[in-house]
């Protein structure tokens, strides 16, 4: 009966209990006085907030800034981390020469580099890009290089016995191999991925939701500081969700991630 | 049927040896295999047996002597292995493609995989993940994919040996169906003695890289296990591969 069970309307709004008995409590407090608004905003006065924000087309543009920066660090440093993952993951020569130079450099913070890439490259636009592409390289490089070292080598065997080309051992053995692994990487990217990006925007920006706290918090606005940080949260959410939903659709021969 | 028969190709074998830096694996082979034979190799473990299946179809190479299998210069030698080897990321029908080579797909190719698929019995099961099969039927899509590109010489290297004892008297049968219909020479590696008179048309034992025994199996087919005749050859093995130590022989 327990499959019955996890199929019912209960057991589907079971994890919205807790978020939405956290956020009534959080409304009562407000509204009986216990929180004061300078130290957290009643709900209500975030959705106002976010209202307000919305009707001057702040938010918005904010917003789109924001996720395109994020997005282009990720395609940069994503791109260059699957690369050379799957470089030395496929050469011997290559992860020789360049692995060990990779795995020095992974063990710095990104973000001690802020004071050096302000340096560099000024609060500017390429700042940030910089240091959101350098966050998102070292995961997925890690586990591009991971999945493809760990391609079951008996599968690799069968595919040569098949007479296999290089080219269909890579795209029907190697690369679904390593699929799982390299999703994992991107999962953790996405979080490197918001984490740098509130960070540069906070520090540096003029534009952005970052910025749009930032700012807010000169004024004592704290209803916008509090919707900055449920933007960021939503946008987390969302990039988690996307992921989920790639895993689902390229992964769904693995029992591990097929639709529950 | 739905297959048509594809017949076999014969092997020989000529005082062949096979080293691997000083250690010395097979030697003083000699071997006439004729096509369609359906040949069973025992042993004990590292006797040396896997190699000789390797070479025979071409995955290793002898060090001195003469192997002459027209299937290796066909392309027409396939191998099963113990582990079905399957890619969990296709189908059961795109894993049984694999067996057709470079550039093979369309609607010829997925007619040739769907009448394979049939013979082994898996028919309907196309589009199966290899995560959705039991055992014995990922072996069969293994058999399947060996089989689709007609191969006159088949390797079978203990196809059986991770099976559980009722699949496998299930897939004998399947095995030797298969074999009566498409007639190619089949080469199977064992380490169950009542399988290798079971399956065999002759049962081959090598013991320290050498052919200790060349033993004919002439019982029709299907073979029942238990009458006398079947068990007498199986004692002969058995005599053969542990002397006169009762023990050992209780063991197995």
């Amino acid at each position: 009966m327990a499959a019955t069970a996890s199929e019912g309307p209960f057991s589907r709004a079971l994890p919205w209990l807790v978020p939405l008995a956290l956020i009534i409590l959080w409304q009562v407090s407000s509204s009986l006085g216990w929180l004061p608004p300078n130290i957290l905003p009643a709900p209500t006065a975030v959705l106002e907030a976010a209202w307000t924000k919305l009707q001057d087309g702040s938010l918005i543009d904010n917003l789109g800034v924001s996720f395109a920066r994020a997005m282009s660090g990720l395609i940069i440093g994503g791109a260059i981390g699957f690369s050379l993952g799957l470089l030395n993951g496929l050469s011997k020569t290559g992860e020789m020469l360049l692995d060990p130079t990779l795995q020095m450099i992974r063990n710095i913070p990104h973000l001690a580099l802020i004071p050096l890439v302000i340096i560099w490259f000024g609060i500017g636009e390429s700042a940030r890009l910089f240091l959101v592409a350098l966050g998102v390289f070292f995961p997925i490089y890690l586990n591009t290089l991971h999945g493809v070292r760990n391609v079951d080598p008996q599968l690799i065997e069968m595919g040569r016995i098949y007479g296999m080309n290089n080219r269909t051992l890579f795209l029907k053995v190697i690369l679904p191999g390593a699929l799982p692994s390299i999703f994992v990487g991107l999962r953790f990217a996405l979080g490197v991925m918001w984490l740098t990006l509130i960070v540069a925007e906070t520090i540096a920006a003029n534009s952005g939701i970052g910025h749009m706290a930032m700012a807010a918090r000169e004024f004592m606005q704290t209803d916008i500081v509090v919707l900055s940080i449920v933007i960021y949260a939503i946008l987390g959410k969302l990039a988690d969700s996307a992921t989920r939903a790639l895993e689902r659709k390229f992964l769904a021969w693995n029992p591990a991630y097929a639709k529950v | 049927m739905s297959s048509q028969p594809t017949g076999g190709s014969r092997v020989s074998l000529k005082d062949v040896k096979k080293a691997f830096g000083s250690n010395v694996v097979l030697q003083g082979i000699d071997l006439e295999i004729p096509a369609g034979q359906f040949v069973s190799i025992v042993g004990k473990s590292g006797c040396g047996k896997s190699t000789l299946l390797r070479l025979m179809i071409g995955l290793d190479s002898v060090t001195s002597g003469a192997l002459d299998a027209p299937a290796l210069k066909e392309q027409a030698a396939r191998i099963v292995f113990q582990e079905p080897r399957l890619l969990p990321w296709a189908s059961v029908k795109d894993n049984v493609a694999v067996g057709l080579g470079e550039g093979q797909s369309g609607q010829a190719a997925d007619k040739q995989a769907a009448e394979i698929l049939e013979e082994v019995g898996l028919k309907g099961r196309e589009g199966l993940w290899p995560s959705q099969l039991s055992g014995g039927m990922r072996q069969r899509v293994a058999l399947a994919r060996a089989l689709v590109s007609q191969p006159t010489l088949l390797a079978l290297d203990e196809p059986l040996g991770a099976l559980d004892a009722l699949t496998r008297i299930d897939m004998q049968a399947l095995l030797e169906g298969v074999w009566q219909d498409l007639g190619f020479t089949a080469l199977m590696v064992t380490h169950d003695v009542g399988e290798a008179v079971a399956l065999g048309d002759r049962v081959i034992l090598i013991d320290h890289g050498q052919v200790v025994l060349d033993l004919p199996v002439d019982l029709p087919r299907p073979r029942k296990r238990g009458t006398p005749e079947f068990a007498a050859l199986e004692g002969q093995i058995l005599d053969k591969l542990f002397g006169d130590d009762p023990r050992a022989r209780e063991a197995h």
